[in-house]
């Protein structure tokens, strides 16, 4: 019983939660501002307190009967706390860069009701067990990133936040439709009841219409670099702790722990995968906007998640959900240090930038720190998430397709050089400007650590990740 | 307990790294001491440790990816060569180092090398291997850079070659797992072929790449110019053709079958001398001390590839025995140049000259180191050179004549180096040159002396090191130390070596000036244009390989732009021309209207009713 009340709120503590912001704002910012930490680090916890039980192999449920066969059911098992752990991990982080970024801008009240909504749907979305319940958080997700992503106001802003939404929302009702195709031949939404009913290839495809739009996957991806426009913790959120990472999970979610995938899927969605991963990389190489430049380095790497848990033997799933970690920590670092240099030099152009390591010295080392974690280097994270994958794609014998892939790596390795050498070292072409918030580079320096220890202590994520493989049932033996 | 002992050369460097880089800002001779230390700890370790056969088995992270390592006759010689290398640069960086600044990042760095090279090479599992073999991405990436201002292009150039060739071994890695069924390096001996072959290529460009050899070379020289002396003597010169010849004779003799008619073996030979010529083709031309020493650093791993590559035994025993001459006349050299730059405040050769005199020991240790790379007889590099000879002879006439022009070059080479810089006339400027401090002399001296021992008496690192790598099954009985036994090939490189001198002697009095000796090969008709286009970096590999990259990647932004057209232009366009059309139904009229919604009600009854008698649940 104790479990279900832990579970519960880590979900509605932060929902609700939000709404109490804009309130507490009337009185004290500092007192909000702390507030908003205060929930999300609740579901942190919360996620936490559920490990041991979880790991021992057994899963929380709370479940409500609803008219007309709808109900309403949360699962607590291994890869729904996996992932809440890292979304509320990094996101804890992002909230607390927050304080030192969101400062200087108006309408702070609405920007923390709306983050931590944001959040307390991703939530929802991770523990749900019922169709219909997780596409209500998807699409509060969706609104909420809308708010986030316009919240400068300006026309452009309000636009490219008009474009992720339609896309996004686009995809998701492909997949509600999805959705209902399967409810006619299977009679429920609820997963545990549906659980391995063989469903038909055209609801496959259309919720991965859904994942991949959500996600920002070729050809649903150029919402993405656009919604760079937000401000930086809001694009760190999106790219690394909740929005793209939602694709990722529900494909998880459904077609690994839920349903299998035919034999057919297991090669078509690498492809798209590899291609997304390497035509973004290209993109990366060429764009000259920081934040649009990491975007597209957000799709590439996205790709090599899908390439995982779409293969689906255990290595790849566990190498995928590993490099859902490893990825998310290093992006929210590379999309932090981008706001501090935004914020600092007023420029996003990495041509216009050089010369920062002597006045951000702690900034460059973070951003190179989490660099060499999604480039894959050892003793940094991203090299074992990397390996997994790849080993994975090789044991099933896509050869080729692991070929793009490696190219893909290559490109990691040359933009993100380009866009470190361009922007902290050189030549400096702008008046000297130091790193001005401590809570700023005290968040990157924190995940720019994360993203080595993670690597040096893998043994203990690496298990978790395997634990987590070991349970679906969609794994290929 | 005793098997753990193997943690210790890892464990060791790599805390005294951690100790250097928490160390107190002002304490630059603490940090010195503290790598001293270590680094000679970890060599009477290494020492201690060297007879014995160990292995350390720690389960760890479940598919198959166990923390193993293995000390036997072939890692231990690496190992002892790692650890001497490491405490004899560690000890000449007291002095060289002393006024450089970053000085305790120079050390971190170096203490990590020394722990990450022992990981990799005392690796039983392959990814323990990678995980500590790219880790030396980060320590290379960092020595460079803290060379200087500009030094990040040169720290960026080697972290993209090294840093995408490692990525093909990982592939290759994987491949080899993946076929073997294991990745327990003792476990794996696979037949070549097929997929074998192309996880051997992948693997091949990973240990290649890491020596220094064609098409990943172009790093090296900007390195020798902007990176810290030290670096170059440590790693270019040692550890990385320790690392990357033991790979190549890893997965050439246990890993892989490779027999002498597998064409993977003439790629090698043909990789092997294309370097040999190429680099020292380069190297003829160079005025810069340091750089010119970096050619010949890539030119030499071309002798060990070529010898390893015949895949019979005297190439093996050859290249191998080339790997650990090369590693220590060519540190030698690194040092001396390391030497003069801080006596002479210049590695110029047009700037140096004379100044022989007046640094004696350098000069002495010079002459040895230079003889030793030139193949002369007695010292070590002759008889390695004679036995990659004779296998190479074995093998195809073609690949017997690069080494020998190679050996022609290489001499021609030294021969001008030796004469600009130590003989000749003293300039103004350089007539207060005083000789090293001691600190720094004897690390060069221990070297030439070694240079001497393993020439005059190469019984004892071919017959107690190399041999026991290949064991006694492919040696046959046979005995490679000893004086040459073909005296057909001694008689061609001692012809070969006067060629060389007579080449000099004319060049110089020709053009009248020592630098200016080889003028004759650098200016002739045909070679200058391509000197010239080399000069200016037009072959370089990298360059063309970021072109390359670079162009594909607007293929992909202009692919990434059209999708985004479809977005933001054509579906916007479509979208109002559609409800252009839809608008035009918005008559007014009543009746219309009506009929419109009529027609709806009746399709909706119908649907319902249909599904109603065929799915029951919707009534749940």
């Amino acid at each position: 019983m104790r479990y279900e009340y832990i579970l519960l709120s880590a979900i509605f503590v932060p929902i609700i939660g939000a709404f109490a912001l804009p309130l507490l704002g009337r009185f004290s910012r500092n007192l909000r501002n702390l507030v908003a930490l205060g929930l999300v680090v609740v579901s942190l916890v919360n996620s936490s307190l559920m490990l041991p039980h979880i790991l021992s192999g057994s899963t929380i449920t709370v479940a409500k009967e609803l008219l007309l066969g709808f109900n309403f059911t949360f699962i607590a098992d291994s890869l729904a706390v996996f992932m809440a752990l890292i979304s509320s991990l990094i996101s804890a982080i992002i909230i607390f860069y927050s304080f030192g970024y969101i400062s200087h801008y108006e309408n702070q009240d609405e920007y923390y009701c709306m983050v931590v909504l944001f959040f307390g749907a991703m939530m929802g979305l991770v523990f749900s067990a019922n169709l219909i319940l997780l596409y209500v958080f998807w699409e509060i997700t969706a609104i909420t990133s809308w708010r986030l992503i316009g919240f400068f106001r300006e026309k452009t802003q309000v636009l490219r936040a008009d474009k992720a939404f339609l896309v996004t929302v686009f995809g998701s009702v492909l997949m509600l439709i999805g959705f209902v195709s399967i409810y006619q031949q299977a009679g429920s939404f609820d997963m545990a009841v549906i659980k391995n009913y063989p469903i038909s290839n055209i609801a496959i495809a259309l919720i991965m219409a859904g994942i991949l739009s959500k996600s920002a996957t070729l050809p649903f991806h150029t919402w993405l670099p656009d919604a760079g426009v937000a401000p930086s913790p809001v694009t760190a959120l999106l790219h690394a702790a909740i929005l793209v990472k939602i694709g990722v999970y529900v494909f998880a979610r459904l077609f690994i722990a839920t349903f299998t995938l035919a034999g057919f899927w297991h090669t078509f969605v690498p492809v798209i995968a590899a291609a997304s991963a390497i035509i973004s990389a290209g993109a990366a190489l060429v764009e000259t906007d920081l934040k649009r430049l990491i975007a597209y380095s957000t799709i590439s790497q996205i790709g090599f998640i899908f390439f995982g848990l779409a293969v689906g033997n255990e290595i790849a799933v566990a190498g995928g959900l590993l490099y859902i970690l490893m990825h998310g920590l290093a992006k929210a670092g590379l999309f932090l240090c981008a706001g501090i240099v935004e914020q600092n030099t007023k420029t996003k152009d990495i041509t216009k930038l050089g010369g920062l390591i002597s006045t951000m010295p702690v900034t460059a080392v973070s951003f190179l720190f989490c660099a060499f974690s999604v480039m894959g280097v050892p003793p940094f994270g991203g090299f074992f998430s990397k390996y997994m994958v790849f080993a994975g794609g090789f044991a099933s014998g896509e050869l080729w397709i692991g070929l793009v892939f490696l190219v893909g790596a290559f490109l990691t390795i040359l933009y993100l050089f380009r866009v470190f050498n361009l922007v902290f070292l050189g030549q400096a072409q702008i008046v000297p400007i130091k790193e001005t918030s401590r809570t700023m580079v005290m968040s990157v320096a924190i995940l720019a650590l994360l993203s080595l220890f993670s690597g040096i202590l893998i043994f203990y994520p690496s298990g978790f990740a395997q634990a987590v493989a070991a349970s679906m049932p969609g794994v290929l033996k | 307990m005793t098997d753990k002992i193997l943690l210790l050369p890892i464990i060791i460097p790599l805390i005294a790294a951690v100790l250097v880089f928490m160390a107190p800002k002002k304490s630059r001779a603490l940090v010195g001491n503290i790598s001293l230390f270590a680094s000679l700890l970890n060599l009477i370790i290494v020492i201690l440790l060297f007879k014995h056969n160990l292995q350390l088995y720690l389960p760890w992270l479940g598919f198959g990816f166990d923390f193993s390592l293995r000390l036997y006759n072939f890692s231990a010689f690496i190992m002892l060569s790692i650890a001497s290398f490491g405490f004899l640069v560690t000890l000449y960086s007291l002095v060289f180092m002393q006024d450089k600044s970053p000085l305790k990042q120079f050390y971190a760095y170096l203490l990590f090398n020394l722990s990450f090279a022992a990981g990799a090479v005392l690796a039983d599992n392959f990814l323990v291997m990678l995980l500590f073999w790219e880790g030396l991405l980060l320590t290379q990436y960092g020595m460079i850079i803290i060379g200087g201002r500009n030094a990040f292009r040169t720290a960026t150039k080697a972290f993209i070659i090294i840093g995408i060739t490692d990525l093909c071994m990982m592939a290759g890695i994987i491949l080899t797992g993946h076929i073997a069924g294991t990745l327990a390096m003792s476990k794996i001996n696979l037949p070549l072929g097929g997929l074998a072959s192309f996880a051997f290529i992948l693997l091949m460009i990973g240990a290649i790449s890491k020596g220094g050899c064609m098409p990943f070379h172009s790093w090296i020289p900007n390195a020798a110019i902007d990176a810290p002396l030290p670096f170059m003597a440590l790693v270019p010169a040692a550890f990385e053709k320790l690392l990357g010849i033991y790979l190549l004779t890893r997965i050439c003799l246990d890993m892989f079958q490779l027999t002498v008619h597998s064409w993977l073996s003439t790629l090698l030979m043909v990789i092997g001398a294309v370097t040999i010529i190429f680099a020292v083709m380069m190297a003829l031309i160079q005025k810069n001390y340091k750089r010119l020493l970096s050619y010949h650093a890539i030119s030499q791993v071309g002798y060990m590839v070529l010898g390893i590559g015949t895949a019979v035994p005297v190439g093996i025993i050859g290249g191998l025995f080339h790997m650990i001459n090369n590693a220590l006349y060519k540190s030698g050299l690194f040092l001396t140049a390391g030497s003069v730059e801080k006596q002479a405040g210049t590695s110029n050769l047009e700037e140096l000259g004379g100044i022989g005199k007046l640094m004696p020991v350098t000069f002495v240790c010079f002459i040895i180191t230079a003889l030793s790379i030139s193949g002369v007889p007695p010292f070590n590099g002759f008889f390695s050179k004679e036995l990659v000879y004779d296998a190479a002879l074995e093998r195809g006439f073609i690949f017997y004549l690069a080494a020998v022009v190679g050996s022609f070059l290489t001499a021609a080479s030294f021969l001008k180096l030796g004469h600009a810089a130590f003989l000749g006339k003293l300039s103004e400027k350089n007539s207060k040159v005083k000789e090293a401090s001691f600190l720094m002399l004897l690390p060069m001296v221990v070297i030439a002396f070694v240079c001497i021992i393993f020439g005059v008496f190469n019984s004892l690192p071919i017959n107690k090191l190399i041999s026991p790598v290949l064991g006694e099954a492919r040696l046959e009985g046979h005995n490679f130390s000893g004086f040459p036994t073909n005296m057909w090939l001694v008689a061609a490189t001692i012809i070969v070596l006067i060629a060389a001198l007579i080449n000099h002697i004319w060049g110089v009095k020709n053009k009248g000036s020592a630098i200016k000796a080889v003028d004759h090969i650098h200016y002739a008709p045909g070679l200058s244009g391509i000197y010239n286009k080399a000069e200016k970096g037009f072959f370089d590999p990298y360059e063309i390989g970021l072109k390359i990259a670079l162009g594909l990647s607007k293929i992909a932004f202009w692919l990434d732009r059209a999708i985004d057209w479809v977005y933001n232009t054509f579906i916007v366009k479509l979208t109002y021309a559609f409800t252009a059309q839809i608008r035009k139904a918005h008559t007014g009229n009543y009746s219309a209207y009506l009929a419109w919604s009529l027609a709806g009600l009746v399709i909706m009854s119908l649907f319902l009713i249909g599904s109603i008698g065929k799915n029951p649940c919707i009534l749940h």
